[in-house]
């Protein structure tokens, strides 16, 4: 079994210049996509023999990504750009995370603390989610004392909103709980900063010398109507639906809370869904009602993932397309039903401004309201904190994340731009990169912004088609459980081989890693003897062999980013104009055809 | 007066062709005439061998050899001229490299024999005879040369100072190799008097060569339309161009045929069968084992069409049996 | 005749065979073995020097069609043994003494075996001898 190095010539370089894989470079936290395939590729097939391996990935994983166990059951960005996608289907990188983070479960729990002495000062992190985290566990391994200050009694933050049947509570829970024991970080529950004794003024008597703010969106959108917010938003049976997602997720609810009950969801994003989808699961007869339309092509179209869309159908969900709320109307107090009139239009050029035409109403009834429209952070306390500039809006540097109204004060995450679980995590780590400059003194600025170039897919004479992914059949999916199948160890191995491998090998050297070859050799091109005869260059799967001009002439020349050594062009050159330098196989070859005349 | 320099120009197992090509310098004959004595040149001047073997070793400045070593007289003849000589130059491809008689070690030499003195159609030959080494007619003892087990390039057979290749070499190279050892201007022992790079560094339609090059089909030159400007590689009919060395002015492919190799290998490569067996096998492009024996089911004699020039100098020499 | 036991030269490519096996390992257990990168990095150079250099036989592990991690050395190799084989008869040299087998064995415990069955199908060959060969003169009578 091979044993993989990960330090000094083995250990994959930033990209020096600025090419990555497309995949790679989407990641927000430009995770070692292409090397972790290409490990994963060369896993033994029987299960008790992979389990090494695996765990040898699953710890350089663990090492830049302590969350990645999450990132395998709620992530996917890079499939949106992996170039195999015009050619047969994206590589189903998400679950050859899972895949992974399957058997790396126990391993997390018996892992090591990082035994770092934390000499430098103490930070405060404001938020215990994904951005918090990172944070912490960057600042941690960098030798800070580090306390997260966690608003309920559970860290997690906003992936609490997901529900179990998309990520295990498990797994969850088990990645950020050991997080801060792996990294030795102090957390307080239940700690409100802004609110009674904490303040930032107070964290900063209290002796820390930076903060970071990652407190998230707790604080649902209230439904609206033109400008107008809709009355009844008050009337029992009526929720907001993060609220409710909240709920469901400490556990706590009947599993057919919702038997005999309609219930109505308003939204047509991702959290939409998983609300109805939540409601379906508790035996609620679900109608979800969207204003934008089902041409996911339009400008209108709704913005759900297809899959949400699918699998909500299949469940039985019922979707209203392109339809507004105008009234929600009660009786002695309680919900009975909506008012929702044709939507025209939801966008134009100046942007969100829906378009009703109040002559096509429909109403819908109903005995559970939820409104699930969008989330914003708690802008009180970011006024009350003086964080704001003078037209109300988060006055943070985009670059550095910090505040430019408090030098010692950082704000990262959906607290500052709501994106995805990854997005936010970044921010953690651009926050922790921050600070540690503020507080040593350094340039705040230099060398952050990296401009990065895609490559492309390398040529196959052979591409294969994605594998399908297999979910549960609706009718048995109707409970918390994941419905969706992993992958076994062979269809690990089958996908993770039909990665092309797009980068350059600096930033992948799974070969040097696992002891396929010792460095990576360099073409040469020896200018004096090649003609520019071109044959090279028709058989470069990557690109890298190219015409150049010179001296009236042409010769051939290789693009070292693209180039991946595989010496096809040195046989292939009829001039032996190209060679190999740093691949000991010809002197290999010299000695053993000196043996054979023995 | 100071005496003149003395040179040789000799033929072994040679066409002919080698002699008219160094005639073609023209006038530029004559002053080489007045700069050196020619001791031998068998096409132009009545010297015996005798007045060879009467030389001093080294005597002569220059020994111009061309033609591949075939039989036992080549033999001799190499070794006296080598002896005699400062500086032995392998002229032509014949003796750089073994020439297209070499593909005579393709066979073995009774084969050979058989053949022509037998098998062939127009052959009457009921008495079975065949050359003989020796024989006496009249009282008197005749002997023969006798082949050698194959065909010889020069090199295998003396040391040899340098090489100017080509099919025959053309004037030009021919004529600044003249020059080059007349006024001492040599490059190290060894070397080729002629340009390092391949065929297709001079080659005008190479220029216009598209950028991938995929053979699915293998044809031959009279199968497809006459075209001055395209690559005859891309187009799928095999020119060796790639895998020879520079130097002939392309002659043969401005008057539209694809080059058969007769320069021998670039500079640096030892084997230029084995290289253009390479590049040409990467530029095929089809899916199964059966589609690419189908593309190669169309080149009649690959051996003979990759080593039409070279097969006695190639790494695998001669026939095995 | 002394039994003679061909000498097989093997090239493997280490993206498809014996990875998972320590190399010190296949190391004794294959005579005369060349672990390459990957199966397109052998030129058709290299097994004609192999045969001139005393080689009886030239073996040529690759990867399965389509699983080459350099997209396609094997099968550019494939069409390099195809053709060296139909040029081998002309210098009067049996073309089944090169073998390419394009497959798969992690552990790499296949080899040996496979090197003893191409073995097996040389030995009533013969001994190639083009080591012995040498481009000194010899007269025919």
């Amino acid at each position: 079994m091979w044993k993989t190095v990960n330090t000094g010539a083995a250990r994959a370089e930033e990209a020096l210049k600025q090419f990555l894989p497309p995949c790679q470079l989407k990641c927000p936290i430009n995770e070692d996509i292409q090397r972790t395939n290409v490990l994963i590729s060369m896993l033994p097939l029987d299960p008790e023999g992979a389990r090494e391996g695996i765990c040898q990935i699953g710890d350089y994983l663990h090492e830049r990504n302590p969350l990645f166990t999450v990132c395998g059951y709620v992530c996917g960005l890079c499939e949106l750009e992996c170039n195999y996608q015009a050619k047969g289907g994206s590589i189903r990188r998400r679950l050859l995370k899972r895949f992974i983070s399957d058997a790396y479960m126990d391993r997390i729990r018996e892992k090591e603390e990082i035994n770092v002495e934390k000499t430098k000062e103490d930070v405060a992190i404001v938020g215990g989610g994904p951005a918090g985290l990172m944070c912490a566990y960057d600042l941690s391994r960098r030798g800070y004392r580090v306390t997260i200050f966690e608003t309920s009694d559970r860290l997690g933050g906003a992936l609490w909103l997901i529900p179990h049947y998309r990520l295990p509570e498990d797994v969850l829970t088990t990645a950020v709980n050991n997080l801060v024991r792996i990294c030795e970080a102090d957390v307080k529950y239940n700690a409100r900063i802004g609110e009674g004794k904490y303040s930032l003024d107070k964290l900063r008597k209290d002796g820390f010398k930076a903060v970071f703010i990652a407190k998230g969106t707790p604080m649902p959108r209230i439904l609206t109507y033109g400008r107008e917010k809709v009355e009844g938003q008050e009337l029992s049976g009526v929720m907001y639906g993060q609220t409710f997602l909240y709920e469901v997720s400490h556990g706590n609810i009947q599993p057919n809370y919702f038997g005999g009950k309609k219930i109505i969801v308003i939204g047509g994003g991702n959290v939409a869904f998983d609300v109805a989808r939540t409601a379906r699961r508790l035996c609620g007869e679900t109608t979800l009602v969207c204003l934008e339309c089902e041409d996911k092509c339009s400008k209108d179209g709704i913005p759900a993932d297809e899959e949400e869309i699918k699998g909500a159908w299949e469940e039985g969900v019922q979707i209203v397309y392109s339809r507004g709320v105008r009234r929600i109307m009660g009786k002695g107090g309680k919900f009975q039903r909506i008012e929702c009139p044709h939507c025209a239009s939801v966008f134009d050029e100046t942007g969100f401004n829906p378009v009703f035409d109040s002559t096509d109403i429909v109403n819908i009834d109903g005995d559970v309201l939820m409104i699930t429209v969008g989330q914003g952070p708690d802008r009180s306390f970011l006024q009350k904190e003086n964080l704001l500039d003078d037209r109300g809006r988060l006055a943070v540097d985009p670059l550095t994340l910090q505040s430019l109204n408090k030098d010692w004060v950082f704000i990262g995450g959906d607290v500052r731009k709501i994106g995805f679980m990854v997005e936010a995590m970044h921010e953690g780590l651009v926050a922790a990169e921050s600070i540690e400059r503020h507080l040593r003194g350094l340039d705040m600025r230099a060398g952050r912004k990296r401009e990065y170039e895609p490559q492309d897919i390398p040529f196959r004479r052979i591409y294969k088609h994605e594998p399908e992914v297999v979910w549960i059949p609706p009718e048995k999916r109707l409970h918390f459980q994941l419905f969706e199948r992993g992958f076994t160890l062979k269809e690990a191995i089958e996908e993770a081989k039909r990665c092309a491998r797009c980068g350059p090998c600096v930033s992948c050297k799974a070969c040097l890693a696992i002891g396929i070859q010792h460095s990576l050799p360099v073409v040469e091109v020896n200018e004096e003897t090649c003609s520019g005869c071109g044959i090279c260059t028709s058989i470069c799967y990557y690109g890298s062999a190219q015409w150049r001009f010179k001296d009236g002439g042409t010769v051939s020349t290789t693009d070292t980013f693209r180039c991946k050594a595989c010496g096809m062009c040195v046989v292939a050159c009829p001039s032996q104009a190209r060679r190999m330098i740093g691949d000991p196989m010809d002197t290999r070859i010299q000695e053993v055809f000196s043996t054979l005349g023995a | 007066m100071a005496k003149k320099r003395k040179i040789a120009i000799y033929w072994l197992g040679s066409c002919g062709g080698c002699d008219e090509a160094i005639i073609d310098l023209n006038e530029s004959l004559l002053e080489l005439a007045s700069e050196v004595d020619i001791a031998l040149w068998p096409i132009a001047i009545d010297a015996k061998y005798a007045s060879i073997e009467r030389l001093g070793d080294r005597e002569l400045a220059l020994s111009i050899i061309h033609g591949n070593v075939r039989n036992s007289e080549h033999e001799e003849m190499a070794h006296l001229l080598r002896r005699k000589s400062q500086v032995v130059l392998a002229f032509g491809t014949c003796a750089c490299f073994g020439g297209t008689s070499g593909l005579a070690n393709f066979l073995k030499p009774n084969e050979i024999q058989n053949w022509v003195y037998g098998e062939a159609p127009t052959v009457v030959n009921r008495a079975k005879t065949r050359p003989q080494a020796e024989t006496t007619v009249g009282g008197n003892h005749l002997t023969l040369p006798v082949l050698l087990d194959q065909v010889h390039s020069l090199n295998q057979v003396i040391a040899v100072d340098y090489y100017l290749p080509g099919c025959p070499p053309p004037v030009d190279l021919i004529a600044q190799a003249v020059h080059a050892v007349i006024e001492g201007k040599l490059p190290p022992r060894g070397s080729f008097l002629a340009p390092h790079k391949a065929l297709c560094d001079s080659c005008p339609r190479n220029a216009a060569k598209p950028p991938k090059i995929e053979l699915t089909h293998i044809r031959r030159i009279h199968e497809v339309d006459e075209d001055s400007g395209t690559c005859f590689l891309a187009r799928g009919v095999i020119c060796l161009g790639p895998a020879t060395r520079d130097g002939c002015g392309a002659t043969c492919l401005s008057i539209n045929i694809p080059c058969s190799g007769c320069f021998g290998p670039v500079e640096g490569v030892d084997d230029s069968g084995a290289k253009f067996l390479s590049a040409l096998a990467s530029l095929i492009r089809a899916q199964s084992d059966s589609e690419v024996s189908g593309i190669l089911d169309t080149i009649p004699d690959p051996a003979g069409c990759f080593y039409r020039f070279t097969q006695p100098s190639s790494i695998l020499g001669r026939h095995r049996k | 005749m002394t039994t003679f036991e061909p000498k097989i030269v093997c090239f493997s490519c280490n993206f498809g065979w014996g990875y998972l096996t320590d190399p010190e390992v296949r190391e004794m257990q294959i005579k005369h073995w060349i672990p390459v990168v990957c199966s397109g990095k052998i030129d058709a150079t290299h097994i004609l020097k192999a045969f001139r250099s005393g080689a009886d036989g030239v073996l040529i592990l690759g990867c399965v069609d389509g699983d080459c991690h350099f997209q396609d050395g094997n099968y550019q190799t494939r069409k390099k043994v195809q053709l060296l084989q139909r040029v081998l008869p002309s210098f009067g040299i049996d073309p089944r003494r090169v073998r390419i087998e394009l497959s798969l064995d992690p552990e790499g415990n296949s080899i040996r075996k496979i090197v003893e069955d191409m073995g097996r199908d040389l030995r009533p060959m013969g001994p190639l001898g083009m080591k012995e060969i040498s481009a000194k003169p010899v007269a025919t009578r």
